[in-house]
């Protein structure tokens, strides 16, 4: 027999308890991943390959607040830009429903390709869609969900502009990290809803990394003390502004995630208890045998750290398959998109049921230390 | 301290604080026990017996006196060493056996090896030898509930002499088990004494199970009646 046989002998005594005791951890853990995941998908977006090279530019004052279109001549002579189109929300409902479920975005067309080549679309379907200004693309996860498809009719009443859209699908796209938008002529949306003049905001392609910082810098300086001001952004930097109004959100799940480990820490702390409190006779009987106090510690704590650590196996693993192998896009209707469990997650949800393990150790332990060899040893079974 | 004496207990006395009440279990007892005696406490309970028992096997201290053991004064140990000290020198026999329900009955008996640097093969077979000093080498890898009350008490004896301690402590071996049992424990304990050379101390209340001893000793009181 080894010291491991004899701690996980004892571990194992009372099956169902510990097996309770594992699955709650478990079920606990799994609870705490999954919501940092969701945290960490609406505080840090995810991002496209190409994003690292694409500046937003809003109006200074709100996002919501339109730019004139002529900025757009500006922006385009800039040395660096490759690109600039108009990218506007339309805010459009689709048919009846109550709620928005996906963006549509007017821009130029000709322009997808060389602002956000992720997306992957056959070639007769762009050059279908730039031929046709009533055209439009749609991102495959919304073709899924309202089994749409090329020819179809998408209509859309905006809630943004004073007016309703009826586009064609002429493509499908996929690959980008968010495959729910539908694209469509800003030319279309100038001639149908009176926006001729405006955009919601400008999407610039730089040429390359290190002229992303003097890109940003001369557009904004382009347009300093004008009647548009602007502020010129990364992709990333802008994703980050809409992350901040989600502050109560954040400190909600942080509150759920501190109750579900305090929680946790209550139930593994009890088990602990009772497993040790039921034993106090044997273990006064091993400190006659000559078991020091620091021996019959170490007991205690890996008894309870072998039962904190199967169950972060158990949970942890549980939900990194889990929202590995599912597409968390189609089950949550496109609420989130990767749902990715990040090595750092997987770190915090181990440190937190390591910690578990040591602090729910340290009262029986403080008790068995406390009670002399004879007290123990009145102790009734 | 005569060198024939393994135990040497001078004035030694335990007083118990309960609440604002002081309980005195042992009043200046001076007592000397040979090496390779079988000696029997005996009393009434509520005597002193299994006090002075605990005392002298280094789980218990004494308020007031000395108590010296192979020359060890317990007194000066600190827990750590005192541990060490129990490991090495004192086999314990208990009336409930005291066994670990999930060991079997050869690791429950390798128990204190555990704390000991030996290999493993020499760890089985001490632990072997200590089972077949009892005559329990068939029932090795029995778990404690698929024993009998006579072979868990032998399976504890086992566990108290597998570190070949030279001083055994028994309290109340035989107040759990039928009389062919306790007969079988008795004569074990007693050949301990005779044949290996073991200081063997019991605590019972029955004058037959002392017979077995070589000298009684009651305590009444906590004092010693006799000798």
């Amino acid at each position: 027999m080894t010291t491991l046989t004899f701690i996980t002998k004892n571990a194992l005594r009372n099956k169902r308890r510990a097996l309770l005791c594992i699955l709650s951890v478990a079920v606990s853990l799994f609870l705490l991943v999954t919501l940092l995941v969701a945290l960490r998908e609406v505080t840090v977006p995810p991002e496209d390959i190409g994003a690292a090279l694409r500046v937003v530019v809003r109006n200074k004052i709100s996002f919501t607040n339109p730019l004139p279109a002529r900025q757009r001549a500006v922006i385009e002579r800039i040395p660096g830009v490759a690109a600039v189109s108009p990218f506007s929300w339309f805010g459009g409902k689709y048919k009846n429903e109550e709620m928005m479920t996906f963006g549509q975005f007017a821009m130029d067309p000709k322009l997808i390709r060389p602002i956000f080549g992720e997306a992957k679309m056959p070639e007769e379907q762009y050059q279908a869609f730039e031929a046709d200004q009533t055209a439009c693309i749609i991102g495959k996860l919304t073709a899924e969900k309202y089994q749409l498809k090329i020819g179809d009719r998408l209509p859309l009443t905006s809630i943004i502009y004073p007016c309703s859209i009826e586009l064609k699908i002429a493509g499908i796209y996929e690959g980008t990290i968010d495959d729910r938008n539908a694209l469509f002529h800003h030319k279309y949306l100038d001639e149908a809803g009176g926006s001729d003049g405006w955009v919601g905001m400008w999407w610039v392609k730089v040429r390359s990394i290190e002229e992303m910082p003097r890109v940003t810098d001369s557009i904004n300086r382009a347009f300093a003390n004008s009647s548009a001001e602007v502020r010129a952004e990364t992709e990333r930097a802008f994703q980050l502004s809409f992350v901040s109004m989600w502050g109560n959100i954040k400190i909600l799940v942080h509150s759920i995630c501190s109750v579900v480990v305090f929680t946790l820490m209550l139930v593994t702390a009890s088990t602990m208890s009772m497993a040790i409190r039921e034993r106090f006779r044997e273990l006064a009987v091993l400190k006659a045998l000559g078991f020091r106090r620091r021996e019959l510690f170490a007991f205690i704590l890996a008894e309870s750290f072998g039962l904190a650590a199967v169950g972060a196996v158990l949970g942890i693993g549980a939900a990194w398959v889990f929202y590995t192998q599912i597409s968390i896009a189609k089950l949550t209707q496109g609420i989130f998109i990767t749902f990715e469990v990040t090595p750092k997650i997987i770190g915090q949800a181990a440190l937190v049921a390591a910690s578990l393990g040591i602090v729910a150790s340290i009262a029986p332990s403080i008790a068995v230390a406390r009670t002399s060899v004879v007290d123990g040893l009145r102790t009734l079974d | 301290m005569a060198p024939s004496n393994i135990v040497s207990i001078r004035e030694l006395s335990k007083v118990y604080q309960q609440g604002e009440i002081n309980v005195t279990a042992l009043n200046r007892i001076s007592l000397d026990i040979q090496t390779g005696e079988f000696l029997a406490l005996m009393g009434p309970s509520g005597s002193g017996k299994s006090t002075l028992l605990h005392i002298l096997a280094g789980i218990d201290r004494p308020t007031g006196g000395t108590c010296h053991v192979q020359g060890i004064d317990l007194a000066q140990l600190n827990e750590s060493d005192l541990a060490d000290w129990r490991n090495q020198n004192v086999g314990f026999v208990f009336q409930t056996f005291n066994l670990i329900p999930v060991l079997t009955a050869f690791e429950n008996v390798e128990l204190p090896l555990l704390l000991t640097q030996m290999s493993g093969r020499h760890r089985r077979q001490q632990v072997s030898t200590a089972l077949a000093l009892v005559g329990l080498d068939d029932r090795q890898h029995h778990l404690p509930r698929q024993l009998s009350g006579g072979q868990e008490q032998r399976v504890a004896i086992a566990r108290a002499l597998v570190t070949d301690p030279s001083l055994v402590v028994a309290d109340e071996p035989t107040g759990n088990l039928d009389s062919h049992s306790a007969q079988e424990v008795l004569t074990i304990l007693q050949s301990l004494s005779r044949t290996a050379g073991k200081t063997v101390i019991m605590v019972t209340h029955d004058p037959k199970a002392a017979a077995y001893g070589s000298r009684s000793v009651h305590l009444e009181k906590g004092e010693l009646a006799d000798s």
